[in-house]
């Protein structure tokens, strides 16, 4: 990962959301961006030249748009109509965004798209996270990483979120990952927690 | 399944590639591998194969997002949320100039004593200070403009969600699926959904500390939830939601009128609302 002077960048061309410049290089919000988040506190999740990512829930493709900086390419998944034209857009600049359009809790209706990926990040606003983690099982290289931003409010909003992030560490765990490290998104993003797992 | 086909039959095709995703039934133990469209001659390089799976993505997208969007409620939910946010406005300005007169006007400043909102700005529009008048007018042509709206959307709400309509009115109807989002999200609703849409912050309160249950969300803008007696009001929400869950599953699937259907439902509703059960 580059760090100007403690602060997050990607290279590559800029304008996809107004984000700010530093010379050549964009600014990545860790305010408006799990992942930048998770890296400002824990600088040992680093993305990798030549990974192939499969990313759930890519919304407008803002993060997106970093992650494709960084990596070899990204399986971007997202199901409302409306962000999708946002990331279509944004993949219109970025030639490694497979941008599709489709539902990640039936991921059978993309399955014939996809190639073995080296990461799966997942961001979804939905009950049943680790259910679809579990389901995209497959689709992960043996070794391969799980980086799950686990929203608890969107699982139960009558647990607390520490709850919620234990039972969804048990049922990663159920389902074949082997949890390394989880990380608590405050102050960046409240009730979010990055749970980082390997496949086994 | 791969979205290139198998050996022997290799193509990157949007069209043909589209049948083979949709037909795939389950995720394929050997994943895509983009040696094989090289190994075939399709293609010479990396980049390439991701040109062409890419290119396989967007053709499906843009048509999936298309179909989507084109719905027949998509115009309806739109003029159903600019009349909302018209009376909004029209409410706001209302309160503003009224404060605006009585703070230049001597003896008006009295709660008691001032005239209702809309009268009183048909007067400031008549005579007040120039700029006061010009806003004043303004707002009503703005209250012209969101009548003529308001009678549009009953109109396009009868021939689009018609069995709805029946029931609680084009307005009422209108409000209901804009809420949740459309015609599709209603008719996957239980009744008991459609008797709380609008009275989410009760509901969850409710549902957080156990105070009492709401009764009615938006379906208590129609005339026999809000006339009936206090008795009956909840027993009215609930037969007219059920009835209304029963109504957006036909207008989504239908999508005609079912007059007997309708003219039982609002029997049914009637008979609550007179007392008898």
């Amino acid at each position: 990962m580059i760090d100007i002077k403690g602060t997050l960048v990607s290279e590559g061309q800029g304008g996809v959301y107004n984000e700010r410049m530093l010379g050549n290089f964009r600014v990545w919000d860790p305010y408006r961006s799990k992942l930048a988040a998770l890296w400002y506190l824990d600088k040992t999740t680093a993305l990798g030249k030549d990974e192939v990512v499969l990313y759930l829930g890519a919304a407008n493709g803002t993060t997106v748009s970093h992650v494709a900086d960084y990596v070899e390419s990204v399986y971007a998944v997202e199901f409302a109509p409306r962000p999708m034209e946002d990331l279509l857009a944004v993949a219109k600049k970025r030639k490694n965004i497979v941008p599709i359009y489709a539902d990640a809790t039936r991921p059978v209706r993309y399955a014939a798209l996809l190639e073995p990926a080296d990461l799966l990040y997942q961001d979804v606003a939905q009950p049943d996270q680790a259910g679809i983690a579990v389901k995209h099982l497959p689709f992960v290289k043996s070794g391969g990483r799980l980086i799950l931003m686990l929203k608890t409010r969107s699982v139960d909003i009558r647990k607390s979120a520490d709850e919620v992030f234990a039972d969804t560490c048990e049922e990663l765990t159920a389902g074949g990952y082997l949890v390394e490290k989880s990380v608590w998104l405050d102050p960046y993003h409240k009730d979010h927690a990055a749970i980082v797992c390997r496949k086994r | 399944m791969h979205w290139y086909g198998e050996a022997g039959n290799l193509s990157t095709d949007p069209a043909q590639c589209e049948e083979r995703i949709l037909n795939t039934a389950a995720i394929p133990s050997v994943l895509c591998n983009w040696e094989d469209l090289r190994e075939a001659g399709l293609i010479t390089s990396r980049e390439e194969y991701i040109r062409a799976v890419r290119e396989v993505a967007v053709f499906l997208a843009v048509k999936g997002i298309a179909a989507d969007l084109d719905t027949k409620d998509a115009a309806l939910l739109q003029m159903v949320r600019t009349l909302d946010e018209m009376d909004e406005v029209i409410n706001l300005l209302t309160e503003r100039v009224t404060d605006w007169h009585a703070a230049i006007t001597p003896g008006t400043s009295h709660k008691y004593t001032r005239a209702n909102g809309p009268r009183l700005v048909q007067k400031i529009a008549k005579s007040g200070s120039p700029s006061l008048k010009r806003v004043a007018r303004e707002i009503l042509s703005l209250s012209g403009v969101r009548t003529d709206l308001m009678k549009e959307v009953s109109r396009e709400a009868v021939s689009v969600i018609p069995n709805m309509s029946a029931l609680v009115g084009g307005l009422v109807a209108a409000r209901l699926i804009s809420r949740v989002g459309g015609l599709d999200a209603a008719a996957k609703l239980p009744g008991s959904s459609i008797q709380v849409i609008g009275a989410e912050s009760a509901l969850f309160s409710h549902i957080r500390t156990g105070s009492s249950s709401p009764k009615h969300g938006i379906i208590f803008q129609h005339r026999r939830v809000h006339n009936a007696n206090k008795e009956v009001r909840g027993k009215v929400a609930r037969q007219l939601a059920a009835k209304l869950a029963i109504a957006a599953r036909l207008d989504l699937y239908r999508g005609e009128l079912d007059a007997a259907f309708v003219e039982q439902a609002n029997a049914k509703i009637d008979k609550i609302f007179g007392g008898e059960s």
